[in-house]
This record gives structure tokens, sequence and C-alpha cells, in this order.
């Protein structure tokens, strides 16, 4: 899985050394581009340490330095009207994600409306998936309220999936006296590429491959006095085929993944209160004998708050609730019909967590998790479910840069 | 309501300026949002609007950010940086002084900022800001 280094020790280098270069040498750097570029980018580490099982390489009693973050993103805006908008990524956390480069997002953007109450427009590329508060910039440590976002909606073992697809995206955007209104639409073919994706549907290689097919996702956002108070209600329908490969044990299948999101958000001075709800429904069809047709119904929620000691120094409280069939919270029925254990269907995980912004560019972090169950341990990185332990612990360190 | 909103811009001593060719002479809390929320991205006439900002952590910007919009700079930053990595918009551009405020939007077409108002010179033209 690790064969080739060399793309993302570029990328290292390259954001290490526009890091290290103080704002105006880089502003002197990039002086040549006219100013409707923009070039940001932006680098973490993390350390993690777990009392059981692995998360992100072989992190079991032992500390995985296997989680590393690097993008650059570039946008111009030629006209007003026109934006070209692209990040390259290189990620690695443990055997989900290697680190090799790839672009998480690329469109353009045409907005055939803009006035100061509307802005209407289209985008067409590879679009960022539009779900809850935190999906759009989840690669981005800064912007996350934590290390790890709250894994029950922000799936680790999905991110390529969930993350972006290629296809067009319509937004909307009003403001209003009462508050301001933000809608986007996407139609996309959903991204299945990252090998990842199959284990974690299946619980281990198929012969066959996946194959997107068209699928769709919209959410509307109302923001009242510039973000205090943030609501949204989210959308989507994700679907992908299965071609089987030769000799294979699954016929030609479909798999379907409908959610409902639901998000609120209160941000004071010095405090913010955020909670999500989400109801996921999934249904695997016409694999044959060997997955029969099922449909079930998963639940997951969080409450979140935060907390600024100091202008620099932030705390974090969260818990953090998956259940992978509402009708089966406890996981009994599945650990009865497959002889699996009954903790690979939910996790309950309590969060604490604190975020030291040294300077606007470099911020360092640690958190410590509780967490009863495994259901959304990495299957990559714990291929024996058999072995994996109910009642675990999870420590990370983290240090990002950005510019 | 207006001569509170008056008022209150008189002594918080800011005044919000643009380039003199800036087809605009007075704008909405709303729109004067939109715009340093970086949301609008042209004047009624087509141009490009440029934004500029002093840092967070400046006296001024912190009194502009709450006085004219309402919102704490750390909440405008979050703004800004959900634009910038997602793709969908772009930053303002940061100047380091009051001085360096004035110059850029003297000599940048479409410019708007703030400056204090004893700051104030013929070179850019000041926006009247309803409430």
């Amino acid at each position: 899985m690790k064969q080739n280094r060399l793309p993302g020790c570029i990328a290292t280098v390259v954001i290490l050394g526009l890091g290290i270069t103080s704002a105006p040498a880089r502003a002197e750097l990039f002086s040549w581009l006219p100013p409707s570029v923009q070039i940001h980018g932006f680098l973490s580490q993390g350390a993690i340490w777990t009392s059981e099982n692995n998360f992100f390489g072989d992190s079991e009693d032992d500390i995985s330095l296997n989680f590393r973050e690097l993008g650059l993103n570039a946008s111009w805006r030629p006209f007003p009207s026109l934006q070209f908008s692209s990040q390259v990524l290189s990620r690695e956390a443990g055997n989900g994600d290697d680190g090799d480069l790839r672009i998480d997002y690329g469109f353009v953007d045409y907005a055939f409306i803009a006035d100061m109450q509307n802005l209407w427009g289209l985008r067409a590329g590879r679009v960022l998936n539009p779900y809850g508060l935190y999906n759009d910039t989840r690669d981005v440590a800064f912007l996350r309220p934590s290390i790890l976002l709250p894994e029950s909606i922000y799936f680790d073992t999905t991110r390529t999936l969930s993350l972006s697809g290629d296809g067009l995206q319509l937004y909307g955007e009003r403001r209003n006296d009462w508050g301001d209104l933000f809608f986007q639409f996407s139609a996309i073919q959903p991204r299945v590429d990252d090998p990842e994706t199959e284990q974690e549907l299946f619980a281990g290689d198929a012969p066959g491959d996946l194959q997107p097919d068209p699928s769709f996702l919209s959410r509307l956002i109302y923001e009242y006095d510039g973000g205090r108070v943030r609501l949204a209600a989210s959308a989507l329908s994700i679907n992908v085929d299965y071609k089987p490969g030769e000799m294979d044990f699954f016929q030609e299948g479909r798999f379907r993944f409908n959610a409902l999101y639901f998000s609120a958000q209160y941000n004071a001075l010095n405090w913010s209160l955020t909670g999500e709800y989400a109801l996921r429904n999934f249904r695997f069809r016409k694999f044959g004998p060997a997955l029969p047709d099922n449909t079930s119904t998963g639940e997951s929620f969080y409450i979140q708050g935060t907390y600024r000691f100091t202008p620099t120094l932030e705390g974090l409280i969260r818990y953090d609730v998956l259940y992978a069939d509402r009708d089966d919270r406890d996981g009994s029925d599945f650990a009865a019909a497959t002889g699996l254990p009954a903790h690979r269907r939910f996790a309950r995980d309590f969060t604490l967590g604190l975020r030291w912004d040294v300077t606007r560019s470099l911020m360092l972090r640690a958190e410590y998790h509780n967490i009863n169950g495994t259901g959304w341990l990495p299957f990559v990185d714990n291929p024996d479910i058999l072995g994996t332990e109910q009642h675990w612990k999870l420590f990370s360190v983290l240090a990002s840069y950005r510019f | 309501m207006l001569f509170l909103t008056c008022w209150s811009c008189l002594a918080a001593g800011v005044a919000v300026i643009a380039h003199p060719d800036v087809p605009v002479q007075t704008l909405s809390h709303n729109a004067l949002r939109s715009i340093f929320g970086m949301r609008l991205r042209a004047w009624p006439d087509r141009q490009p609007t440029r934004v500029f900002v002093l840092g967070d952590q400046h006296p001024l910007h912190e009194t502009f950010a709450k006085q004219y919009l309402s919102v704490f700079p750390q909440q405008l930053r979050r703004a800004w940086d959900r634009l910038v990595y997602s793709g969908t918009g772009q930053a303002p551009t940061e100047v380091d002084s009051e001085a360096a405020m004035r110059r850029a939007v003297a000599s940048t077409p479409g410019a708007i900022g703030y400056l204090s108002s004893d700051q104030l010179s013929p070179g850019v033209s000041v926006i009247e800001v309803q409430p």
C-alpha cells in the first residue's frame, strides 16, 4: 500500500518551504500573480495512542505517527462572476490512506445572479458534498472542532466517498433582515475508487468493482446574526453499483445510502454549542445468496461544547453516539446472525480536548476519547474483527500549520 | 434608531471608506455585512469588490467588526476560512497599519476598507452606513 511515497514527500517539502517563509516574503514570492489569484495551504501531523484496537496505523499500546494531512489550494477569479478553485491533498491515515496526491475538489464556479441580496450560481467539476456543518472543510485541522471529527457523522472510513463527487452543483444565497439562507443541490457520480470504501462496505476485499451511479445531495443553511445561530438540514442519496469479478461470490448488486441530517450551532463570544443528528438508511440489493437483500437504518448524534479560556486557549467536551441499526442498538441480533462482535454495531465516544493557537498560523491540540463500541473503527486497521475490544481509549496530539 | 446608530459610529470613531470610483455613497448594514463577509463579488457597475482589513488583533478591526457588522473578529475569520478552504470564495487582503489601509484603498479601484475618523484623507471617499 505504501509503494510510492515520492509525491507526498515533494508536497511536504513544498508546503514546509512555503510555510517557513514569512508572510511578506510569501507575498513577494507570489507577487507575479494577479490579485485575483489566491494560494493557501496547510500541514498537520498527528500522533495517536490507543489502549485497545488500532486507529490510523499501529496505535494499540503504541504511538502511531501515521496521520498526516497536507493540502494546497488555489483559486482564481478572472471576472467577478467566474471562479476556478482546486485543492490538492496528500493524506496519510493508517492503512486507510497512503499519502498519494489526489484532487479533493476542482471546479469552475459561475454566478449568474449576483447582487446585494442574492447570489445564485453553478459549479461544475469535482464539487464538495454539501452535508452537515463540517464536511466541506473536514481536512483542515484549523476548521475542525477537534483532532477527529465526530465519527458517528463524519466517518473517516468512508472519507473520500463522503467528501466530494464529480458533477454539478447549483447554489443560491439570499440575505434578509431576519437572517441569511444558503442552499446547495448537487448531482454527482460518487467517488468509489478508494479501496477502503469497498473494504468498509463488505468488511473485506470483494473480487469485483464498485461503480458510481447518479447520486444527489442537498443542504439548506440558515444563519442568524452573522453566524451567531446556524441551523442546517441536509438530505442525500448515494448510489453505487457492484460489478462482479471472475468467480465472484456476489452478483451484480446495488448499494444505496440515504440520509437526513439536522444541525444546530450557537456561537457566543467565549463559547459555542453544537449538535447534529443523522438518520442513515442502507440498502443492499441483488448481491445474491452471499449477501441477501437487506435494509437497515442507523442513527447518529452528538452534542459538543467549546469554551475559550483565553483568546488562544480553547477547551472541548463532546458526547458522540452511533447506532448502525436503530432496531438493534446493542448489536445482539447482528451478533447472533453473523457470529461477529455485537460492539461492531454501536459506538459511544466521550471526548475532551484542548486547542492552543500559538500564532494565527500554528495550532497545537491534545485530545482524549473514552469509547464504548467499535462502530466506526476502521476495518483496514483491524482486519481481525474478532480480536477487537469493546472498551477502548484513544489519546491524540496534533500540530498544524497553515498559510 | 438612526440617531442612536450615528451616535455609536461617532463614539467608535470608525469610518467606512472606499476608492473614489466605487459607485456607492451609502450602504445598508446588511450590504456591509455581505461585503466584509466576502459574499459580494462586484459593485452595481460590475467592477470587482476589493476588500481590505487590518489584522484580527488590531483594535480598530475589532471595533469595526463589532460596531458595523455586529460580529466578533474570530467569527469573521471562521467565515472567511470556510470560503477559502472550500474553494467557494476568497479572503480579504490584510494590511498592517492604518497608513497602509489608506494607501491601499486610495490606489485600488473597487476597494473598500475602514479608518479611524481622524485618519481620513481626500484620497478616499467615506461611505455612509444605514441601519
